[in-house]
């Protein structure tokens, strides 16, 4: 305690600097911790749920009680585009050919956007973590590089470079570094965790809307 | 609607996660405060002092006093004027008084008496304090006669005395600056000190190779110069100092 009280300005508010960015990204790791926890769970639970039902109708009314999985969003998103496809393709039969490769893409468009915005989604405040991992012991390398100037500075003034005098400036420089590594240390290790959890998600996505379009193609085809 | 609801709730379980982040932040911090991680021992900054131990009471070292001396013996010499005046008293004194004592001893008020009183124990203290000194000096001359014969101009006594004023200053400032790389270093060195106490002269005579123990003798060299007093008689002291990490021990003069 006395260690920071006695630090000098900079170094005060090099730790107070810190400390947020390391208040900032542990709220981050939680969230995206279970973010990411719950994501998955209900993927999981949504995917046996999709190829136990047969009809799109009845995974859409059932859709809500998986709503942390983006897997539901990109259902979401491709089934009301097929119905905008479809619904004007009954009333007119002529031009159903042209309409139906047209209300594929549509879909294939609808459910690339939905996968691109669910990544956004995943995504957002991980770079917060990167910057802290990355920036943090310099901002304290910084603190001590000051502290350690400070320090000298004091050792000058009193014309004794006695370790009594030494060791305290330094050992008040050395905190920040300390705090620096501190905070950067949970921050790098939680972004590459969810770097590797987004990307088996994105993966998921991929797969599940490459299904979609497969069963969307297979029915219009089978009319 | 499904959006709606995933974004409510992430919205407060971002919330949730911020406080949760703070309060464990927090609980840290005080657990490392209650542990004593963050309040390491107060270093306090103590002015170093110079404490000749063997010549404690000796204001000025050329006055000439023994060295080693007991502490009674030495607590007796501080108090200047009592010795002065007892000393010169020849033994012969004191029996008369003690004579006269018995002579008179009827008419004696009572506070006179303890006057007398007082006066005798003043006496035997002082015949006491002489013979202590007087063992203590014949102690000290056959020391100094068997360590450091033939060391100033000024006399074995007061020559001694100042070569240990020196070795005991040189002691203390090399506890402060000694450091060494290899087992036993040692360096022997020539000091010459003028007549006003400057270190006129410094020569390494003999070195067992230790840079680093070769530079603390410098240094504490340099640190005790600076507050050498002038050696006696107007001399120019010389002489040789054998340095180790345990000590320094007076080499050989010249």
């Amino acid at each position: 305690m006395a260690i920071i009280l006695g630090a000098g300005i900079i170094v005060k508010l090099v730790l107070l600097l810190l400390l947020s960015f390391s208040v900032v990204s542990w709220a981050i790791i939680l969230f995206k911790f279970f973010q990411v926890q719950r994501a998955k769970r209900d993927s999981e639970r949504f995917m046996d749920f999709f190829w136990k039902s047969k009809r799109f109708d009845a995974i859409a009314s059932q859709v809500d009680r998986f709503a942390n999985s983006p897997l539901t969003v990109l259902f979401n998103e491709g089934y009301s585009e097929l119905k905008k496809v479809v619904e004007p393709d009954s009333k007119s039969d002529g031009s159903a050919l042209s309409t139906d490769l047209g209300g594929v893409e549509n879909v294939s468009r609808a459910l690339r956007r939905a996968t691109n915005s669910e990544i956004t989604r995943l995504e957002k405040y991980l770079t917060f973590l990167a910057t802290t991992g990355s920036t943090s012991p310099f901002i304290g390398l910084f603190g001590t590089v000051w502290g350690i100037m400070t320090a000298f500075e004091g050792i000058g003034k009193t014309g004794s470079a006695s370790l009594a005098v030494v060791a305290p400036g330094i050992a008040e420089a050395l905190i920040a570094t300390a705090i620096g590594l501190v905070a950067a240390i949970p921050a790098v290790m939680a972004y590459n965790h969810f770097q590797h959890k987004i990307r088996v998600l994105i993966n998921e996505m991929d797969s599940f809307s490459t299904e979609f379009l497969n069963i969307v193609q297979r029915n219009i085809a089978g009319k | 609607m499904n959006t709606r609801v995933a974004k409510i709730d992430t919205g407060t379980f971002a919330c949730a996660s911020f406080i949760t982040s703070a309060v464990i932040h927090l609980a840290v911090f005080l657990f490392l405060v209650w542990w004593g991680r963050l309040l390491p021992p107060q270093i306090t900054i103590q002015e170093t002092y110079f404490v000749d131990v063997v010549n404690l009471p000796t204001v000025n070292p050329r006055s000439g006093s023994s060295s080693l001396k007991p502490p009674e013996a030495t607590a007796m010499i501080s108090r200047d004027p009592m010795p002065a005046m007892v000393v010169p008293s020849p033994p012969g004194a004191a029996s008369k008084v003690v004579a006269k004592t018995s002579r008179q001893e009827a008419a004696e008020t009572e506070s006179a008496f303890e006057e007398r009183m007082a006066r005798l124990e003043r006496n035997s203290e002082a015949r006491h304090e002489e013979s202590v000194l007087e063992k203590l000096r014949s102690k000290m001359k056959a020391v100094s006669s068997q360590k450091t014969a033939k060391l100033a101009a000024s006399g074995v006594e007061a020559g001694s005395n100042y070569a240990n004023y020196i070795k005991s200053r040189l002691e203390d400032a090399l506890k402060i600056t000694s450091s060494y790389t290899t087992k036993n270093p040692e360096v022997s060195v020539i000091l010459t000190i003028s007549a006003d106490g400057r270190l006129s002269r410094m020569k390494i005579e003999r070195s067992s190779g230790d840079a680093a123990f070769e530079l603390a003798v410098r240094r504490a060299i340099d640190l005790a110069s600076e507050k050498f007093t002038a050696p006696p008689n107007q001399s120019i002291f010389e002489n040789g100092f054998v340095f180790k990490p345990k000590g320094i021990s007076n080499g050989t003069s010249r």
